[in-house]
């Protein structure tokens, strides 16, 4: 069935205050590439987009009935989107195909991610294409012992660009970028250059390169675990927050079997719901019996993004066996404890049919 | 949407994808979740139902029904009925144990 509409992927360039997102946006935003994107600042912007569309978004916040704060649903980016698109579908501004919202630099990405999937009319016309945090090379330190929406925009991304890379000396430079690895194994990390181009914002988080590099980095991360010690350790967080980011894991989770999808989204969305708040981010790919393609999931708390199907498993051709991985990043959690309750469930339902 | 009621559901909803190509098996899909998990939650004399391909009926034994439009609040609905938390994380270990 194909759609009388466009739905629009929505990039969400994240990032603590003077990380320089609006500087990533006017380097890379121009020309070609730049032509059908509609920007959305939520703030007020300055910045030479002259030929873009900047629309300015005022706090106003409400709450979904579940209450949970991280699904609070924006009522002004909703508008915003909103009318965007009824301005789009009129005629009024050029039909552009792509929309890129920068956040303020205290926002978590959550919230928004909450709106472009659960407001019924903002997902019918728009969907999240990746979520892109810049990190500060210079003040990262700072900023992740004092501030919590560091950490919430850090595993909220699909991909992370750090900036300011030419103040820091190389060696703090790798330092970061490692703990930046360990912090969210999921996201691609790039450092930025000047010869950035607009793929480094526009590219969806779903493709298949971005998988088959996710893929291999999960594969790698696997090794490196098991002789690292808490990496989060060494950050020279305050006492207080140090506890809360040593309780902070990322992991990867890994099934050999092909899964059973009705059985899975019973694990999955029992898991979420009681354990939700504690689970910053899920990111997978699955092999799922009877089926040939693979699966690609994304979650931020409660929040599972429209599951993606891909053509083809990354890496095809290197005859490997095809295994379902899951990276979560998850605030007091084991690996294998989340897997046996999966296969748990699984027993459990077997044994259930059996005697039915 | 069904149109005479206007009723409006979870359809869109994530658990409720099916793969590319395979749109006739997503009413079956949706039968086969709601009878695993009435499998998972026998244990607690509850029931699900579907409802019109669109949201579901969660049932107790004392006869108080709602109605859920996806998964994640079936098990938030569960819990409040229970007035106990349902974490897949401990769900039937125990009974493993006995094993």
């Amino acid at each position: 069935m194909s759609l009388a509409y466009d739905v629009i992927p929505v990039t969400i360039v994240t990032g603590f205050l003077g990380s320089g997102k609006s500087t990533l946006l006017a380097d890379v935003l121009k020309g070609d590439a730049a032509r059908d994107t509609a920007v959305l600042v939520n703030e007020f912007g300055e910045v030479g987009l002259d030929h873009l569309l900047i629309g300015e978004l005022d706090a106003q916040t409400v709450l979904l009935d579940n209450g949970c704060v991280c699904c609070a649903i924006r009522g002004e980016l909703k508008d915003a989107l909103a009318t965007l698109f009824s301005r789009r579908a009129r005629g009024e501004v050029p039909a552009f195909s792509r929309v890129v919202l920068e956040t303020t630099g205290l926002a978590t990405p959550a919230p928004i991610v909450a709106t472009l999937l659960g407001d019924s009319v903002v997902s019918s016309h728009y969907s999240v294409g990746a979520i892109v945090t810049v990190v500060d090379a210079v003040n990262a330190g700072q900023q992740r012992a004092r501030h919590a929406q560091w950490l919430a925009q850090v595993t909220a991304a699909d991909r992370i660009v750090v900036s300011k890379v030419d103040l820091v000396s190389q060696a703090a430079l790798a330092g970061l970028e490692r703990s930046l690895a360990e912090l969210n194994p999921a996201a691609s990390i790039a450092r930025r250059t000047c010869t950035d181009d607009a793929a480094l914002v526009l590219d969806s988080a779903s493709n298949l390169h971005d998988f088959a590099e996710f893929v291999r980095r999960t594969g790698s991360a696997r090794t490196d675990a098991t002789h690292a010690a808490n990496p989060l350790a060494r950050l020279n967080a305050t006492p207080a927050h140090r506890d809360e980011l040593a309780a902070l894991k990322a992991f990867c989770i890994e099934f050999d079997e092909p899964l059973d999808w009705p059985v899975f989204t019973l694990w999955l969305t029992m898991l979420l719901n009681r354990h939700g708040d504690n689970i910053l981010r899920v990111k997978g790919i699955l092999a799922l019996a009877g089926a040939t393609q693979p699966v690609v999931i994304h979650a931020v708390h409660h929040l599972v993004y429209p599951i993606l199907h891909l053509d083809a498993w990354p890496g095809d051709g290197k005859h490997e066996a095809h295994r379902s991985r899951l990276v979560f990043i998850a605030q007091g959690f084991e690996g294998d404890a989340l897997a046996d309750s999966y296969r748990r469930l699984c027993r459990h339902l077997q044994t259930a049919e059996a005697i039915a | 949407m069904c149109g005479m009621c206007g009723l409006l559901g979870g359809g869109r909803h994530w658990s409720n994808s099916v793969a590319p190509g395979e749109t006739a098996g997503a009413r079956r899909q949706r039968y086969v979740q709601v009878a695993h998990a009435n499998r998972v939650l026998a244990a607690f004399r509850l029931k699900l139902a579907d409802f019109h391909g669109q949201s579901f009926v969660l049932s107790s034994p004392t006869g108080a029904q709602i109605i859920v439009e996806d998964f994640m609040q079936i098990w938030k609905a569960a819990e409040t009925m229970l007035g106990r938390p349902l974490d897949p994380l401990t769900l039937f270990a125990d009974e493993e144990e006995h094993i």
